[in-house]
């Protein structure tokens, strides 16, 4: 179904061969090429906006509100990083939202009914969050169907369950620490979950540059065949993603926790629906490719923090909570129209050098 | 002979209409209230307006993409409808045409873009969902519009013979619509050849751009209807109507035997798809089941449903590895 079109194809695999040669050609090509990349474009865009926000709204740059947008950037980079990790495999992850709201209210439940302390709490949503996105690895590994259906099935399933276990009744009672940390600040402009966010980012780009795991998962993406013939374990491979996008999930959830003070099972609407948008913005503004086996986390992190800084923006320069949607859904489209013309342009580029 | 019930045993339909007899008969004779007249009207009622989000799935599923935007272009469709009447004071009937058209126009928004661009369906319709729905926020404000006509409210909520609703007249029109497009008609082939392998009907001649917009000009259409059968029963345009169609939409086809890459789909599959679905639902209510647990009972359903086509699928290489 999510089949790659022709058109899909052609210029990254142009894209991967300009790559390939990258040593060989001059340095001025170079210096082109990041000045094309995504991670530059947005980075001036984030630039460029701020600067206008920050000209034209007068509480743009004030210390509360740049809290709080790096706090809301915290979490929708987060949920960005979950969907980037199985987006790696060529595959999708509808239920991001869904895993999200279970594992913040088994936090709240852990928390609230049990009384277990706060770390283990924290590990036991985490925990919650690797079994779910395990379900899901195993369910697509072993059924063979795109992760599409499959995640689109288990979103239903799994917040059905948890609404029929709390009948939608929220967690109030959480760890005062807990809401301390969300409305830390540091130097009072930055919030500590940024922090995190830029540490979970490090530590997944060392995934994929540095281990023998990342380094599979990307091979696996790329072109599952050959990756298996060269002795990767394909079905393992697909179910970590899957366990890694579960347990980043529910980082994000027990942020948002953070951030609210309770645990709420309406936090990301109807199945955890709410997430999708700011999970397949992220990755795919950042330049991860939708048919796997290329991957950004800079990009993502970027695409996120681009996304925050616009919604706050707007919403400074009152657009209107209401229209919102419809900026950022038009955002996303002309962001991929973008990317396509990019990668057009550099396929041309590519041809004509070699 | 056997050659005959073989193959109506392998049928699309057979295993779901079995599913539906069996059910009725078990719930029934349990509760005998569910074969009552009034059940039946919301029975009829439910498969009515789900058939028609399904089939606007259903249409895209046949060509190989998805639309995640189903719900979004129904809801908008539905805003417009009653907006239209309430604001503008349109007669019924032009304006559910203005809301048909709207549909359509979301849906020949997202082909076009799929088409030109090349850009993944699930991409393309995730943007625009969130598009449509804005608008949608951004002409209510959140806020229902309440003035819909009588007749109107009437058409979603009398009877005829009996227990049949007013709002099956439109879903069997589309039930037939679409069997004649599938099967009769030049486009509704073109749908199917590119949904079975695209470079192959290509190669053959059709424009699968174009094939790919008038789906979704279809699909979009088919989800304005429903959109406004749904101000019609809940008698009033409400802007939420949509927001929970993305799981039912895909659970009727998939239950229905389609194949998910494309190219293969079962319009009568489809539509026992809905029942199914539909009677699932109404067994949680008359049995004091939570109905929240409609969500996990639709999640397994798509699950069991994916697992069987699949299974068929391996049985059909196999067969034909063997030759």
């Amino acid at each position: 179904m999510a089949s790659p079109t022709p058109t899909e194809l052609d210029p990254s695999s142009e894209l991967d061969a300009v790559a390939d040669r990258g040593p060989l050609l001059s340095r001025e090509s170079q210096t082109l090429r990041f000045l094309l990349s995504n991670e530059f474009g947005l980075i001036v865009l984030i630039a460029i906006f701020a600067g206008v926000f920050s000209l034209f709204t007068p509480g743009f740059t004030s210390p509360f509100n740049q809290f709080t947008l790096g706090r809301t950037m915290a979490i929708d980079i987060m949920i960005g990083f979950s969907m980037m990790v199985v987006i790696v495999t060529g595959g999708l992850n509808l239920s991001v939202g869904a895993i999200g709201v279970c594992a913040a209210i088994g936090f709240g439940w852990l928390v609230e009914t049990l009384g277990l302390p706060l770390p283990m709490a924290l590990l036991g949503a985490l925990a919650l969050g690797a079994t779910l996105g395990t379900v899901n690895g195993i369910l697509i590994v072993r059924s063979g169907l795109h992760s599409f259906i499959i995640t689109l099935a288990t979103m239903s399933i799994f917040f059905g369950v948890m609404v029929f276990l709390t009948h939608a009744e929220a967690f109030r009672i959480i760890p005062p620490e807990m809401s301390a940390f969300g409305k830390m600040r540091i130097l009072s402009y930055v919030s500590p979950l940024l922090l995190i966010s830029i540490a979970v980012g490090v530590l997944l780009t060392c995934l994929y540059r540095l281990t023998p795991l990342g380094r599979e998962m990307l091979a696996a993406g790329a072109k599952a065949a050959a990756a298996e013939l060269s002795g990767v374990r394909i079905g393992r491979t697909f179910v970590i993603c899957h366990s890694l996008s579960g347990v980043l999930a529910a980082i994000a959830a027990t942020m948002v926790v953070a951030r609210n003070g309770a645990a709420i099972p309406s936090m990301a609407g109807g199945l955890g629906q709410d997430w999708l948008l700011p999970a397949v913005l992220g990755p795919v503004l950042g330049g991860t490719l939708l048919t796997g086996g290329r991957v950004s986390v800079f990009g993502t992190f970027l695409g996120s923090a681009f996304v925050t800084t616009l919604t706050n923006g707007l919403l400074q320069f009152r657009v209107g909570e209401f229209w919102l949607q419809t900026w950022l859904g038009g955002l996303l489209l002309l962001a991929v129209l973008i990317d396509l013309a990019r990668r057009r342009y550099l396929a041309r580029g590519g041809r004509r050098m070699a | 002979m056997s050659a005959a019930l073989s193959r109506v045993l392998q049928a699309d339909w057979f295993g779901p209409l079995a599913i539906v007899i069996v059910a009725t008969l078990v719930i029934g004779s349990i509760e005998p209230s569910f074969l009552s007249s009034f059940n039946i009207q919301i029975l009829l009622l439910a498969v009515a307006v789900n058939c028609v989000i399904a089939f606007s799935q259903m249409i895209i599923i046949a060509v190989g993409q998805m639309n995640l935007s189903v719900g979004a272009i129904g809801g908008l469709a539905a805003i417009s409808f009653a907006g239209m009447m309430q604001v503008w004071g349109l007669p019924g009937p032009l304006a559910a045409l203005a809301a048909l058209a709207i549909g359509a126009a979301a849906g020949l928004f997202n082909g076009a873009l799929i088409a030109a661009t090349g850009i993944s369906a699930f991409v393309v319709t995730l943007a625009s969902l969130s598009v449509f729905k804005g608008i949608n926020l951004g002409i209510t404000r959140a806020q229902p519009f309440y003035g819909v006509p009588e007749s109107v409210k009437a058409f979603g909520n009398t009877t005829f013979l009996g227990p049949i609703p007013w709002l099956v007249l439109p879903a069997i029109l589309v039930v037939v619509a679409i069997m004649h497009l599938l099967n009769r008609q030049v486009l509704g082939r073109h749908i199917l050849a590119v949904g079975g392998n695209q470079s192959a009907a290509e190669l053959s001649g059709i424009s699968v751009a174009r094939t790919v917009v008038w789906t979704h000009a279809i699909s979009g259409t088919l989800a304005a209807l429903a959109g406004i059968m749904f101000v019609a029963r809940l008698q009033l345009g409400q802007p939420s109507i949509g927001d929970d169609w993305l799981i039912p939409s895909f659970a009727a086809p998939v239950i229905g035997g389609a194949v998910l890459a494309g190219g293969h789909v079962s319009v009568s599959g489809t539509l026992l798809g809905v029942v199914i679905v539909a009677i699932i639902t109404q067994a949680l209510v008359i049995f004091r089941i939570d109905p929240f647990f409609v969500q996990v009972v639709l999640g397994f359903l798509i699950l069991w449903a994916v697992g069987i086509n699949r299974l068929r699928e391996i049985r059909v290489e196999r067969v034909l590895g063997r030759i």
